[in-house]
């Protein structure tokens, strides 16, 4: 039921907030229930207000239609979405990040769409100090949850991670390693432990030696 | 409603009457049957994970190539040549942009679904629509397949069976959709680039 | 002595949909519902097609393996107890493609006698048992289902037909000769 997965860094927009378009209509007509684009488009101009993204409201107002789900119901999952988007920046905001971009609240809202908690996202965003990269982290955090690391497991080991130095860019490589494990025989809770602590004594290496910061461009 | 016309057999007293004979009671398989019957569940799953990872890995025949510019510029007429021939775009399904940009991964896509008529992929990376990405199947077996460009970083995806039934990817880890239904979730590797 | 039948259905079965479709997303554990709820819904018919409860446990377990790693083709998840019989229907069949020799009269006889579930207070009953029984087991595997599901599981004929996909002519054959074996078995052994 798993995949190995390999994850680098998210090259996810990071267009700021106030510039996006909230002409959310043309992207949905012909597509979704006029119902439902209304829904949408009152939503988008509070999103917008809110300062969280829009084309994540977009997207699963198209999924629900290609998943033929009734209107009532993806208006319920809009406002859903639309709620957690808003916990999910003030999540950021509580863990130190001042200003996240659309990137950091979707990637935010994802994990917690996975099974994170807004107090989790925080522990998170706090661990990550002043080198710190809200999508890559969050994403890797949710991608964990969905391989089924609890939610305990997950904040331990992305904290750990980034508190022993590991730029996010090379969380990436964590669910894979999860999903190795697993199908090894242990628990995706057993494997994040297990992968916390070698990558703490990993890491507990001198100055000077193994990796000191952010990944150098172009490799 | 057709009748089987009774055969005389079932007029014969002495037959009837064996078989009011017969036993037919419950008959109860022993109880652990049900953690015998798991426990097999969870080595397949387990083995079935582990062999889908292991092709991920395994570089030299699969689909799954990184195009960057310098893999092309560099003359690798091989790989340039299958770079090429699968950049073929599939109609209509992704904004240009994405499969054009150098950083986009191939990553193919299967089901299996011998009784299917039809399978597309849907996911974030496609809008969503059901109709843009069908798989194929492959020739005499029940696997369908698609391969697809990818920009890098997480999408959540599902397969469309026959138009109407919503089927999550059996190997990848999945998320509550907000329908109360699943989506597969798929992390898709690329340079890095700090933020 | 009980003879609770069960009905086979078409109505179609949310839970069983749900835990389906559970599984399919990748929650292998939701597949234990199915096994614990259907696991002996077929144990009496597989007995009878295989001629003793050990055959069946085997038939059911595999049975019960090959429907979870096919489960991504049971197209109606609400119906997986229907699709679920037809796995262990051709895993029942495929065993004398194993070439599984119908075994001797005393291993068959035994067998039958000491399943649990098996009446085995009266002698005399005993003795009758044995004879329909064992002259069953000499019949082919198709006419044995046929006659096992018409009158030891109870269903008619169309849902014979409806439950094996045989159509109906087929089953009149398989059942006309089904009789026509056990009488002349029933009276070779007078």
């Amino acid at each position: 039921m798993k995949r190995v997965l390999i994850f680098a860094v998210a090259a996810l927009s990071s267009a700021p907030l106030a510039a996006q378009r909230t002409d959310v209509a043309a992207q949905l007509n012909g597509r979704v229930p006029a119902g439902v684009i209304q829904a949408a488009q009152v939503l988008a101009d509070s999103a917008v207000l809110a300062g969280v993204p829009v084309s994540p409201l977009v997207q699963k107002a198209l999924e629900g239609a290609a998943k033929n789900i009734p209107a009532d119901r993806v208006i319920a999952a809009l406002q859903t979405l639309f709620s957690r988007e808003v916990t999910a920046l003030g999540a950021l905001r509580q863990g130190g990040v001042t200003s996240p971009d659309a990137a950091g609240v979707e990637g935010a809202s994802f994990a917690m769409g996975a099974g994170l908690s807004a107090s989790d996202v925080t522990t998170i965003a706090r661990a990550g100090g002043t080198v710190y990269a809200a999508s890559t982290t969050m994403r890797v955090a949710g991608t964990l949850a969905a391989v089924g690391v609890p939610a305990a497991g997950t904040v331990r080991l992305v904290s750990a991670a980034l508190a022993a130095g590991v730029a996010p860019g090379d969380l990436g490589t964590f669910p894979g390693s999860v999903e190795s494990a697993v199908a090894r025989g242990m628990t995706p809770a057993q494997a994040a432990e297990g992968l916390a602590r070698a990558t703490q004594a990993r890491n507990g290496v001198p100055p000077g030696q193994g990796r000191p910061g952010p990944r150098p461009k172009g490799s | 409603m057709t009748k089987i016309e009774e055969h005389p057999l079932e007029k014969d007293e002495a037959f009837v009457r064996l078989l009011s004979t017969l036993d037919r009671s419950e008959v109860r398989l022993s109880d652990d049957l049900d953690r015998r019957v798991m426990a097999e569940v969870r080595r397949r799953a387990a083995a079935r994970e582990a062999r889908r990872g292991w092709r991920w890995w395994v570089a030299p025949r699969d689909v799954r190539l990184v195009i960057r510019p310098w893999m092309v510029g560099a003359g690798l007429a091989a790989a340039a040549g299958i770079v090429a021939i699968v950049a073929r775009p599939q109609s209509g399904n992704l904004p240009a942009s994405v499969a054009q940009r150098a950083e986009s991964v191939f990553v193919r896509f299967e089901l299996y679904a011998p009784d299917a008529r039809s399978v597309s992929l849907a996911g974030s990376f496609n809008r969503w629509n059901a109709g843009a990405t069908p798989l194929v199947r492959r020739d005499g077996s029940g696997l369908w397949t698609v391969t697809v460009p990818l920009p890098p970083g997480t999408a959540q995806y599902g397969f469309m069976v026959d138009g109407q039934r919503w089927v999550p990817d059996p190997a990848a880890p999945s998320v509550d959709d907000g329908f109360g239904r699943r989506n597969s979730v798929i992390a898709v590797p690329g340079e890095g680039r700090t933020l | 002595m009980s003879e609770h039948t069960e009905r086979p259905g078409r109505g179609g079965n949310a839970a069983d949909a749900e835990a389906v479709r559970a599984v399919l997303g990748g929650d292998v554990e939701r597949y234990a519902e199915l096994v614990h709820r259907y696991r002996d819904r077929y144990a009496r018919y597989a007995t009878q097609l295989l001629g003793s409860v050990d055959a069946a446990e085997d038939a059911v377990q595999d049975a019960f393996i090959r429907a979870f790693d096919q489960l991504s083709q049971c197209r109606e998840p609400g119906q997986f107890v229907n699709w679920f019989f037809l796995i262990l229907r051709n895993r029942c069949l495929a065993d004398r493609r194993r070439g599984k020799k119908r075994s001797g009269l005393d291993d068959v006889g035994v067998a039958l006698m000491t399943a649990p579930g098996m009446a085995s207070d009266r002698v005399e009953q005993r003795e009758d048992v044995y004879v329909l029984q064992r002259a069953l087991m000499e019949l082919t595997e198709e006419q044995r289902e046929v006659f096992a599901l018409r009158h030891v599981e109870g269903w008619s004929y169309e849902e014979i037909a409806a439950q094996t996909g045989a159509s109906m002519a087929a089953l009149k054959m398989r059942m006309h000769r089904a009789y026509e074996g056990l009488r002349q078995i029933l009276r070779k052994g007078e």
